[in-house]
């Protein structure tokens, strides 16, 4: 009985040493949609949830859309209005996706690798495909994982005059940083 | 000049000055500092979490953008790039509210270790279940340590 107590207990902490999944809390993504004419469409989420799975290159991203920081409260008021990100409807940004190459990481070496991340983005309701280059920083037992790209704003269905008058970029940068 | 166009002109002038200053006030305004701002609600971390457990919708109604004092222990000091979150997790569950705070409190912020008691102020972003976590997290923005 003893052994066998002990066999389960050695299986569960080998598991939990070795454990695929990496998570964090506190992921970062900032929002840039600005242009030559307007510098304040820019944002800040420090608290994002990140996922990654080392055996199956699963990447996954969480965030709450009112958690995204403006330094003008008119433009992050306008950010969620029902006519750009509606976060009262659609209060999360989702992304779930798969580093394609995931042969070119060794994540029991230091090193950087370039990666290419394929998967779905889910803003306002709305999910559509999304692939971009990126980078995992190996570094001991610190994983660093970041990737920049840009959404089309139309194909999410945030449309309006400060679009059409070139105030903000048809197609934001989106930067996301993840440390687990 | 007549009189008349001279009246017209001056109420241009004036028109002009006041559409220019609102327009100036709009696009320099910036949030206030939090550590001064009203306080809506003082929670314990613990019955803060639970409420959003037991009914997210009503709690998100009821806090979010709501600026809110939360007294709690310290369960965790995360690196988030050059600054650092809080973090105030509910041991049972795994549900968790989280700090970022505002560049001028981050000091405060990196200050805290874990097991500290503390009062944080901030503008709450509302909760969310998190598919990826498998619990429910609460999120504050531009955080203040409460003194």
């Amino acid at each position: 009985m003893k052994k066998t107590i002990l066999s389960i207990a050695l299986v569960l902490a080998t598991g939990l040493l070795f454990a695929q999944k990496k998570t964090t809390t506190s992921a970062i993504i900032n929002f840039d949609a600005t242009t030559s004419i307007d510098k304040l469409p820019k944002a800040e989420n420090k608290t994002a949830i990140a996922s990654l799975d080392t055996k199956t290159g699963k990447l996954a991203f969480e965030v709450i859309v009112k958690s995204f920081a403006f330094s003008n409260p008119r433009i992050q008021e306008h950010f969620n209005s029902v006519g750009w990100m509606d976060s009262d409807q659609f209060p999360a940004a989702t992304f779930k996706g798969d580093i394609t190459n995931l042969s070119a990481v060794n994540f029991a070496k230091d090193g950087t690798y370039a990666v290419t991340v394929k998967g779905e983005l889910t803003m306002r309701g709305v999910t559509k495909p999304v692939e971009a280059k990126g980078s995992i920083a190996v570094a001991g037992k610190t994983i660093n994982a970041s990737s920049d790209f840009n959404v089309k704003l139309e194909d999410y269905g945030v449309n309006g005059g400060a679009i059409a008058a070139g105030k903000v970029s048809k197609e934001p940068r989106i930067s996301v940083v993840a440390e687990f | 000049m007549n009189r008349r166009y001279k009246k017209w002109i001056l109420v241009l002038v004036v028109l002009v000055l006041a559409g220019a200053a609102a327009v100036w006030y709009i696009f320099t305004e910036k949030f206030e500092d939090t550590g001064k701002l009203k306080t809506d609600h003082i929670v314990n971390a613990v019955d803060f979490i639970k409420e959003f457990q037991t009914d997210l919708a009503k709690a998100n109604k009821k806090y979010t953008e709501k600026v809110i004092i939360v007294n709690g222990i310290v369960s965790k000091v995360e690196p988030a790039d050059t600054t650092v979150n809080i973090k105030m997790v509910d041991t049972t569950s795994g549900a968790y509210v989280i700090f970022a705070f505002q560049q001028q409190h981050l000091a405060e912020a990196k200050a805290l270790k874990e097991g500290d008691p503390v009062s944080i102020k901030g503008s709450c972003s509302g909760g969310i279940h998190s598919e990826i976590l498998g619990t429910e997290k609460i999120d504050f923005k531009r955080c203040a340590v409460n003194k």
